[in-house]
């Protein structure tokens, strides 16, 4: 059992590092998310984990980038695995003042222009909140993943987890409104070495209220 | 820019309007017994003392322009704000007026524009100064037609990170009124103090308190010893207000206010108003035979409101404001305002 394991983990290893050689035994999950409608939803995070818990996972991940651009977070929903560290640089003539209360990850950008002189290091799986002090209606999500096998979806409601190793997984998904627990949306899915394999959702969704950014009617919330 | 439902609330102790023809027959033949007795419903009166009253005329070179040139100094992180608001409104009792048979009513497209910078000093502060400019125009009563320029000074703190915690703001405005006729010419200045809090994404609430101010530009009596800055106002009040997102795109609100101060009633002559007044003036523009008088009264005001975001930056809003003024001597009238505007920001 043991040498099994050992020789599925070199194998694994061996299709990370090489992946020409992986390419052809590697396969790929495409996995489309709809709303009750029929609709496609955009910015769902779908995430495969092995069934048997064997994962490689990057010692040192790449570093990520979250923009700010006209007072947003770009992307919205931005997907990494845990330990990638993410730069926010800030594109805007403002200062912001990132944060998070999430309990994967509670940090605090003092009052910054330009790129930060360090990156924040994702290193909790879980949902991490974005917030700017200066513009309370500025809202992203960081998605903190235990599995290096995720995407998020286009506008075209399809994500596509690429170069992932055959085998059994079981597959979820994650959205900002998503009503009900991710857990919920747990499917198993057995993956066979060069193929596509497809699979669906139907979500759910919580309208979204975010602050209000537009001018109202008492002509309030700028500063 | 911080223009809020007070600016509103104060609209009515601004409209008048006197044409210069009618101001330069009044100054010719200046007041006479008849008219004295016109005014105050053929009794006798005693002429008040006129006092020397110390008319602290308002620089008309507002402390804009050191504002605007602080705001420079610092744009290597500062940001424009532009907002345009216009659309049209409604009042139900335009000349405030006790009586019924003195009540007017018309219909106004308005349009408000704001432009400034916003800076962030510290993460719980911003500071925002603003050019304003507004202008009225009335489908009848066109005298009230007017424009208006000036500057906003507004300061904000929040007192800990995130959209929960609560805040406080401080802002001030000064603005020249020019309507066609001289007499309601004035400088409005206002201040303003609030705290509130976000208690969740989609509500919201404040409270605070207004201090106002308009000095009259001109004076013309038309009795001798009493005086005819009828729009020499001054007032306090406070508010609060509460704001409830509906949905992503609606918005709706309620506010309360409650101020104590000067107001214009415009009516016929009779006798308790005369009495009841510190300040009168003719005013043509809801017809001859009307005054303006400058009393003391209590106004309470309920106001609702409905926007809806078309994007972030462009939003319809509905408004609607109930006012119930409370004057000496029994003078109480009440007016409702309605507004439809379109607006655009960022």
């Amino acid at each position: 059992m043991h040498f099994r394991l050992m020789i599925a983990n070199i194998a694994l290893a061996a299709a990370l590092q090489f992946p020409g050689w992986s390419c052809a035994y590697a396969a790929e999950v495409v996995a489309t998310v709809t709303d009750d409608a029929g609709q496609p939803i955009k910015d769902a995070v779908v995430v495969a984990v092995p069934v048997d818990g064997t994962m490689h996972i990057p010692s040192h991940p790449h570093a990520q980038i979250l923009d700010q651009i006209d007072k947003e977070f770009v992307p919205k929903v931005k997907a990494i695995v845990a330990g990638t560290p993410i730069i926010f640089p800030n594109h805007d003539n403002v200062r912001h003042q990132v944060y998070s209360f999430s309990p994967a990850k509670r940090f605090e950008l003092p009052l910054y222009a330009g790129v930060p002189a360090k990156p924040v290091v994702f290193d909790k799986p879980g949902v991490v909140v974005l917030g700017c002090n200066i513009h309370d209606w500025m809202i992203g999500y960081v998605y903190v993943s235990e599995s290096p096998w995720f995407a998020t979806t286009g506008t075209d409601g399809t994500a596509t987890i690429a170069d992932i190793p055959p085998g059994a997984y079981a597959l979820r998904v994650w959205h900002p409104q998503l009503n009900g627990g991710e857990e919920a949306t747990r499917q198993n899915l057995s993956v066979s070495p060069g193929q596509t394999a497809a699979i669906n959702w139907k979500l759910a969704l919580r309208p979204e209220v975010r602050i209000r950014r537009a001018p109202a009617a008492d002509h309030r919330g700028h500063y | 820019m911080q223009i809020d439902m007070a600016d509103h609330n104060f609209v009515p102790y601004r409209r008048g309007f006197e044409s210069n023809r009618h101001r330069a027959c009044l100054i010719a033949t200046q007041i006479s017994c008849p008219d004295l007795g016109r005014l105050t419903g053929g009794m006798s009166i005693r002429l008040r003392p006129l006092k020397q009253r110390l008319f602290c005329r308002p620089a008309r070179a507002y402390a804009l322009g050191a504002l605007l040139s602080c705001a420079a100094s610092g744009q290597a992180f500062a940001d424009w704000q532009i907002y345009v608001d216009s659309g049209l409104l409604h009042d139900s009792n335009l000349s405030r007026a006790s009586r019924a048979e003195d009540v007017r009513a018309d219909s106004a497209f308005a349009v408000t524009a704001s432009a400034g910078q916003f800076i962030a000093p510290t993460g719980a502060d911003g500071f925002t100064v603003s050019a304003d400019a507004s202008a009225e125009a009335y489908d009848r009563y066109d005298g009230l037609n007017h424009v208006a320029a000036g500057g906003t000074a507004s300061w904000r703190h929040k007192f800990g990170l995130g959209y929960l915690a609560p805040w406080t703001a401080l802002s001030a405005s000064a603005l020249h009124d020019d309507y066609r006729s001289d007499i309601r010419d004035s400088t409005y200045v206002h201040l303003l103090a609030e705290a509130g809090r976000r208690f969740s994404e989609t509500f919201d609430a404040s409270m605070g308190m207004i201090l106002e101010r308009r000095y009259a530009a001109n004076d013309d009596p038309v009795v001798p010893g009493i005086s005819g800055r009828v729009f020499d106002l001054a007032g306090r009040g406070v508010f609060v207000r509460a704001g409830y997102a509906a949905t992503d795109h609606l918005l709706v609100g309620m506010r309360a206010d409650v101020r104590r101060g000067d107001v214009v009633s415009t009516s016929k002559r009779n006798r308790e108003i005369f009495l009841a007044s510190s300040a009168i003036a003719e005013d043509p523009t809801f017809g001859d035979e009307l005054y303006d008088y400058r009393l003391r009264g209590t106004t309470w005001t309920a106001s609702a409101f409905a926007s809806w975001a078309l994007t972030d930056t462009m939003s319809l809003n509905l408004s609607y404001a109930d006012q119930r003024t409370q004057a000496a001597s029994g003078l109480d009238y009440r007016s409702r305002t309605g507004h439809l505007s379109f607006s655009y920001g960022y």
